[in-house]
């Protein structure tokens, strides 16, 4: 992974703002689709697929030696799909279908779109099945420096039981071969995951003791920050700590316009009129700004 | 002595199962800390066994994982730990997905008698049926579960087999069973026939041998595979009677009983037909397994009793 130059910084947050407006789009067009969650997770997807974290192949999507990406919050693949046709899994149009007749690109993610590894969108799934794949490369003898077993979960999910039935197998196989990003935004559908305000919410913290008790070694990072991104993930191949690794990604639901930011209710809601109108030039703001930016430190007009 | 009386389905399974096991090394078994004596010598296979705890959403996720990397899985606890605990598990990792993961549960119905409800393996067949891509199985006798391993294993799909805890006699010993049948037509009659499954089978063919004394002559067909049901054959085993009993161990809802009875009123057959099983009620009764039958009226005397009330 390269250290990230101040163009190529601003290049991917043009990346991450065309996947926010892409994400908006497919979703007013289909009428559905989790935005919010979606824009919490941008940068960590762009730094997972974009930023040279991921190992994959565009040819064969189940090619061996590819690492296991499991979207363990499986309402987050809208937020996914833009990042999987933009390095090349299926053609840019598919994502014009998104929840359209003959396309696979549903709601959920579902295996049988390209680049996609398990169907999920029940939540609580995806690190149990992450162990079974952790076990097997265990069984193999083959190193995480050639294969990670990734899984993302929600923060809200950590409340399923079956993660925790989990993290028992991962720390009694010391599977360090997975590592666990959570995407920690604060929000269920309706409550908050942070803090006790209402009788909407349920608290999770402390989140970092109880994964460090259950063995992980843990990681913070500010989750909308490339150059924290990439330095958190720069050497979870080559670490020494014989650990499963878990890295908290620190994320604002709904980043990217402030209309929607951290606030409840927007879970499973798409903007329409004027909701629409603000997120949008929030969007096309930032998009302005980047672009500004872009051109001072050089950057050439496309 | 016959041998079903020394080992029980389960165990017949486990045996064919090893040497599986033994010759492919790409097969692994997954316990929610449930063991067996014939299970211990597969638990002690280097990289093929893994106890998950009492875990049963993370021993089917596991199962999930090990599956899409290549493993033949079999997971294995007592069957509502296999089923009903974790049912969204199996429907959604196993199923559709449709990967080479068999469920083994054991103690089907009663078999767990004095343990109660929450050990009772009755709704298990309502529950597991509505799911595409899943085959089931229910052994009567251990001949036709030792064969049942290597179906399991040959056919790269979903299974779910619910043993009973004990096999009285062995029904199917030196008989010639095609196991891809699916059903065998355990004894003839012409008059009425019963459906039935598991170990009620053995009831089914007592019943029909005191049907047979009252002049009533009377089959049963064992329909081990309950999920799909060989419809063909069982229509044409049907054709040589007048009527039809399903006899089960388990709820009237959405059991084997309802599952027959899909299959006549689909193809149009309106014979006369009864189903008997279990009321709708929890049993808390203890004292045994004929008790808790005697109870239920499942016992081979009290279904005797209310075909011949049936008949008249």
């Amino acid at each position: 992974m390269n250290k990230l130059a101040p163009l190529e910084h601003i290049e991917l947050k043009l990346k991450a703002n065309w996947v926010r407006r892409k994400v908006l789009q497919m979703a007013v067009k289909a009428k559905s689709g989790h935005v919010t969650t979606a824009f919490s997770l941008t940068e960590l997807l762009l730094t997972l697929y974009e930023g040279g974290v991921l190992k994959y192949r565009l040819d064969n999507s189940k090619w061996s030696g590819r690492d296991r990406f499991i979207l363990s919050e499986g309402q987050a693949a809208i937020g996914i799909y833009p990042i999987l046709a933009d390095v090349g899994f299926f053609p840019m149009q598919y994502l014009d279908n998104f929840l359209g007749e003959n396309s696979t690109l549903g709601v959920h993610s579902e295996p049988h779109t390209p680049g996609i590894e398990v169907l999920t969108g029940s939540l609580g799934h995806g690190l149990g099945i992450a162990s079974g794949m952790a076990y097997v490369a265990k069984l193999d003898n083959i190193s995480k420096e050639e294969r990670l077993i990734m899984c993302l979960t929600g923060d809200g999910e950590l409340c399923e039981g079956s993660n925790w039935e989990a993290f028992i197998t991962i720390q009694s196989r010391n599977l360090d071969n997975i590592v666990l990003v959570v995407n920690r935004n604060h929000h269920f559908t309706i409550g908050r995951t942070d803090s006790i305000i209402t009788q909407r919410d349920v608290c999770l913290d402390p989140l970092t003791s109880k994964l460090e008790s259950f063995g992980f070694e843990v990681r913070l990072v500010p989750g909308h920050s490339f150059p924290k991104l990439f330095s958190v993930f720069a050497d979870i191949r080559t670490r020494n700590i014989e650990k499963p690794l878990a890295i908290i990604a620190d994320t604002v639901k709904g980043n990217g316009s402030s209309y929607i930011a951290d606030k409840r209710f927007w879970h499973y809601r798409v903007p329409q009129g004027h909701e629409l109108q603000h997120v949008e030039t929030d969007l096309e703001n930032e998009k302005l700004q980047l672009e500004k930016e872009y051109l001072i430190l050089g950057g050439k007009h496309e | 002595m016959n041998k079903g009386n020394i080992l029980g389905m389960r165990d017949s399974f486990f045996v064919e199962l090893l040497r599986i096991f033994k010759n492919d090394k790409n097969t692994f078994l997954i316990s929610a800390d449930n063991g067996a004596p014939t299970m211990d010598l597969i638990s002690d296979l280097e990289g093929q066994f893994l106890n998950v705890g009492i875990a049963e959403q993370q021993m089917v996720a596991m199962a999930c994982g090990l599956a899409l990397e290549g493993k033949s899985v079999w997971f294995y606890a007592i069957d509502p730990f296999v089923t009903i605990r974790c049912l969204e598990f199996v429907k959604l990792d196993m199923c559709a997905m449709n990967l080479p993961i068999t469920a083994l549960g054991v103690g089907s119905g009663y078999s767990y008698d004095n343990m109660g409800p929450t050990h009772h393996a009755v709704g298990n067949i309502a529950t597991m049926r509505p799911w595409p891509n899943l085959t089931i199985y229910s052994p009567s006798d251990n001949i036709i579960a030792s064969a049942l391993a290597y179906i399991s294993y040959e056919d790269r799909r979903p299974h779910y087999i619910k043993f009973d805890r004990t096999t009285p006699v062995n029904l199917y010993e030196n008989k010639p069973v095609n196991i891809n049948h699916g059903l065998i037509h355990t004894k003839s009659g012409n008059q009425v026939c019963i459906i039935s499954t598991g170990r009620m089978v053995h009831n089914a063919v007592k019943v029909a041998e005191k049907l047979d004394k009252e002049g009533v002559s009377t089959g049963v067909v064992d329909l081990f595979r309950l999920k799909p049901i060989n419809s063909a054959l069982l229509l044409e085993i049907l054709t040589n009677y007048q009527k039809i009993v399903t006899y089960e161990e388990d709820y009237l809802i959405g059991g084997m009983g309802s599952a027959v009875a899909e299959i006549l009123v689909d193809n149009g057959i309106f014979k006369h037909f009864l189903r008997i099983g279990q009321k709708d009620a929890f049993v808390y009764d203890l004292g045994g397994r004929e008790i808790i039958w005697k109870r239920l009226g499942l016992d081979a005397e009290s279904v005797k009793e209310k075909i011949l009330h049936w008949l008249t």
